[in-house]
């Protein structure tokens, strides 16, 4: 019997993760924080597989992996499936979620860049999807392990272009 | 009685072997789980032998040599699992729940954060649910 822990409790960790990452430990190296934060992803991602594939019988191939991660894996996860899949049949799958449950109550603290917006709301707006895009190395590290824990090595990104609308992109490493 | 079960990684690395016999035959019992690592990679690769159960996870009787019985299980994760036992009339439901509680055990053991993944399982746990799984298997067995 599983145990459950509260929505919230996952939203708030998953925060205080990602902005202890980007401004404590690795301030001034973004690309070392998300690196750090989706190795954390990988290892969820890789146990969580390992759990969630246990009743089910083994994947002929990469497509039926990637659907048990769009269907089953997801709903474990976020309590909905992929809302849309895509493929281009030579190893790049688009998983696109509607409404991404880790994005829908984000929003940016206006006081924290407040001189930024008024003088120059592009820079704000730039920074304030360079903060939600930090979010995302979770997510996509989580589909990283739990797919190469199924024996498909991949390289797995995420685009927010429409929010809270937000797409993983996998590609299949040969 | 079940006598040796282990556990194999993907890369056939040993993850977990323990043997449940008073005698001094462990390095027999070794023996025997490898061998039957090539007969796993043989039922796995060969789809037309092994026919409808494919994908299943449950592997089967592997192979019976004189005085025991291998059985396999093979998870989606490629983590095999090997079950040698002295029982000659075991049945197929029965091992194959047996295997489902060892693969629950070691789901728990490798979702603990300081385990790390692809080095042997040292948990002690692990080890005391496997041996009362072993040990109910012989209850029921002879009842």
């Amino acid at each position: 019997m599983g145990r459950e822990v509260a929505e919230s409790c996952v939203d708030s960790i998953l925060t205080e993760m990602v902005s202890t990452y980007c401004n404590r430990f690795y301030a001034n190296k973004p690309e070392l924080a998300a690196r750090r934060i989706e190795a954390i992803g990988y290892q969820v991602g890789h146990q969580l597989s390992e759990r969630y594939t246990m009743e089910r019988p083994r994947f002929n191939d990469h497509l039926e992996a990637i659907k048990f991660i769009c269907k089953d894996f997801w709903s474990e996860l976020f309590k909905k499936q992929i809302d849309n899949l895509k493929t281009n049949h030579r190893g790049t799958f688009v998983l696109q979620d509607n409404k991404f449950r880790w994005l829908s109550r984000m929003s940016i603290d206006p006081s924290e860049n407040g001189d930024l917006s008024q003088d120059n709301p592009e820079a704000a707006e730039n920074k304030a999807a360079q903060m939600t895009s930090m979010h995302l190395y979770f997510p996509c590290g989580i589909i990283r392990g739990a797919l190469s824990n199924l024996g498909i090595p991949c390289a797995v990104s995420a685009d927010m272009s429409n929010l809270p609308a937000c797409s993983f992109v996998v590609r299949i490493k040969a | 009685m079940i006598v040796c079960v282990a556990v194999v990684g993907h890369q056939n690395n040993p993850l977990y072997i323990q043997s449940f016999t008073d005698a001094d035959d462990a390095l027999k019992l070794h023996h025997i789980v490898h061998c039957s690592l090539d007969v796993i990679d043989e039922k796995v690769n060969n789809p037309k032998k092994s026919g409808p159960t494919l994908n299943e996870t449950f592997l089967g009787l592997l192979y019976p040599t004189e005085n025991y019985k291998v059985y396999g299980y093979l998870t989606n994760t490629k983590v095999k699992f090997i079950l040698v036992t002295t029982d000659l009339d075991v049945k197929d439901a029965d091992v194959r729940n047996y295997f489902r509680s060892f693969h629950a055990a070691y789901v728990d053991a490798v979702s603990n954060p300081f385990h790390v993944p692809g080095k042997k399982i040292t948990s002690k746990t692990f080890a005391e649910r496997v041996t009362n799984i072993v040990k109910s298997f012989g209850f029921s067995s002879a009842a």
